[in-house]
């Protein structure tokens, strides 16, 4: 029984991660602040996505990254597979990092996020510039990815606390 | 030189082929799948409309539900301040009510008088013709799309384009109808553009949006000179709305008309539908 219930809450702890990105993606919640400050927008999913690829890839996994863009896609009424596209592109430059790198800090993770980040968007306005009839603001994007980039620290150091009581094994 | 692209091209290559133990696809298959489904669904594929149509129902009412616990929140909020208020209220009215009572016969006549006025300025402005209520089941605010998801689709009748009224003001009309839900474009989105006359000489324009709150007249003619406070209504020259749907009032913002809602974007809960014909020459 007492290995049950820590085989549960090892396995809701662990994706936590996971549910709060699925429940971005379905739910209202959202990150633009229109109302409280014109400009502030970010979008929690890419850093979610970005942190645990680069941290530890069996927290989320690529398959339910993908079914994220597509609902996302979905409920924000956008072509079906850029978010996908997108998220993807994001969690390929995260696994990409955890190639190339051993010594990892916040600083390093910081800047290669504004590389996700970079080929995140330019995937984003590619797709939607030349296969799709939508406008967008260029504004409101580049307030959107700087808003993204400033707060990533802040998640980072939310989730590095939260990994200290996750029970994870050796990333694979 | 050849080492360090060697060592890129075996990372790239891991990145995008590993799929590790827990991890049942490669980053590379789930990017071409996503790729497929992008330009299948851009180029309007029957078989993709058909399956998003029904992930789109499935997904808008869980949408719904997921989010209803958090609908209570602020009704809790404001549950709490009306208390406080009707508490902080109560010894104040106190004091007043011997003087209100002396005013009791003046008020109820004013109040008459008031509900009769307001009856009259209601019954001017009604909408004629078919219509039906939905409800407005997501209206998530994204940075580059306005736009809400109501609870009525190509089962109750709606087709794309129809025009989308809250009480008797123009919010916007429908781009994507699935069988229980559509999707309503709003006023003030970037690719909302909408035929308007206003004012004494009955001028016409285009109600434009611009991801902003508040949507600007273009395409007026030449020698107009703008001023504010003037009501705008739908001029009917597409083919697709009604003429005389009250939309805003224009208020000058330097160069640009603006027009200020009549109807708040973001404050929807309940729509209604114009049951309209809508040729398709017209869309």
């Amino acid at each position: 029984m007492a290995i049950l219930y820590k085989n549960l809450k090892a396995s809701v702890v662990n994706s936590l991660p996971l549910i709060i990105l699925y429940y971005l993606s379905i739910s209202e919640i959202d990150t633009h602040f229109s109302n409280m400050f014109e400009i502030l927008s970010f979008n929690l999913q890419i850093i979610i996505i970005y942190y645990w690829m680069l941290k530890n890839s069996s927290v989320l996994g690529n398959g339910h990254i993908f079914f994220v863009g597509i609902i996302n896609d979905v409920v924000m009424g956008l072509p079906l597979g850029i978010s996908a596209i997108s998220y993807l592109t994001v969690s390929f430059v995260a696994s990409y990092i955890r190639q190339v790198t051993v010594n990892i800090s916040l600083f390093t993770d910081w800047f290669t996020f504004l590389i996700a980040l970079f080929f995140s968007n330019l995937v984003y306005l590619i797709l939607i510039l030349n296969f799709s009839d939508l406008q967008i603001s260029y504004v409101d994007m580049s307030y959107n990815a700087f808003f993204t980039f400033l707060f990533y620290p802040f998640i980072w150091v939310i989730f590095n606390f939260y990994k200290k009581i996750m029970f994870l094994r050796a990333d694979d | 030189m050849s080492s360090s692209r060697d060592d890129f091209g075996i990372a790239v290559r891991s990145a995008l082929l590993k799929k590790g133990a827990r991890q049942k696809f490669s980053l590379v298959f789930l990017l071409i799948v996503a790729t497929i489904i992008f330009f299948l669904d851009a180029n309007q594929f029957k078989l993709i409309n058909l399956t998003k149509k029904l992930i789109n129902d499935g997904i808008y009412r869980l949408t719904n539900i997921s989010t209803a616990p958090l609908k209570f929140l602020p009704v809790i909020n404001d549950k709490i301040k009306e208390t406080a208020f009707a508490i902080k209220e109560n010894k104040k009215l106190k004091v007043e009510l011997q003087n209100l009572k002396n005013k009791e016969f003046q008020v109820e006549f004013l109040k008459n008088q008031n509900d009769s006025l307001k009856r009259i300025l209601e019954s001017d402005v009604k909408i004629k013709g078919k219509s039906i209520l939905a409800k407005v089941l997501i209206d998530k605010d994204s940075p580059y799309l306005k736009s809400i998801v109501i609870n009525r689709g190509s089962k109750s009748g709606i087709r794309k384009g129809m025009p989308v009224v809250d009480g008797n003001y123009l919010v916007g009309k429908i781009v994507e109808v699935n069988y229980l839900s559509s999707r309503v474009l709003l006023l003030n989105d970037l690719n909302s553009r909408i035929p308007i006359t206003f004012g004494e000489n009955s001028i016409q324009a285009i109600l434009s949006g611009k991801g902003e709150s508040k949507p600007v007249l273009e395409y007026l003619p030449d020698l107009y000179e703008p001023y504010g406070n003037q009501t705008v209504f739908t001029s009917g020259k597409d083919g697709v709305f009604i003429p005389g749907i009250p939309v805003g009032k224009t208020e000058m913002d330097e160069l640009n008309v603006k027009v200020k809602l009549f109807s708040d974007p973001n404050q929807l809960s309940f729509v209604t539908i114009q049951l309209i014909n809508i040729s398709k020459g017209s869309l």
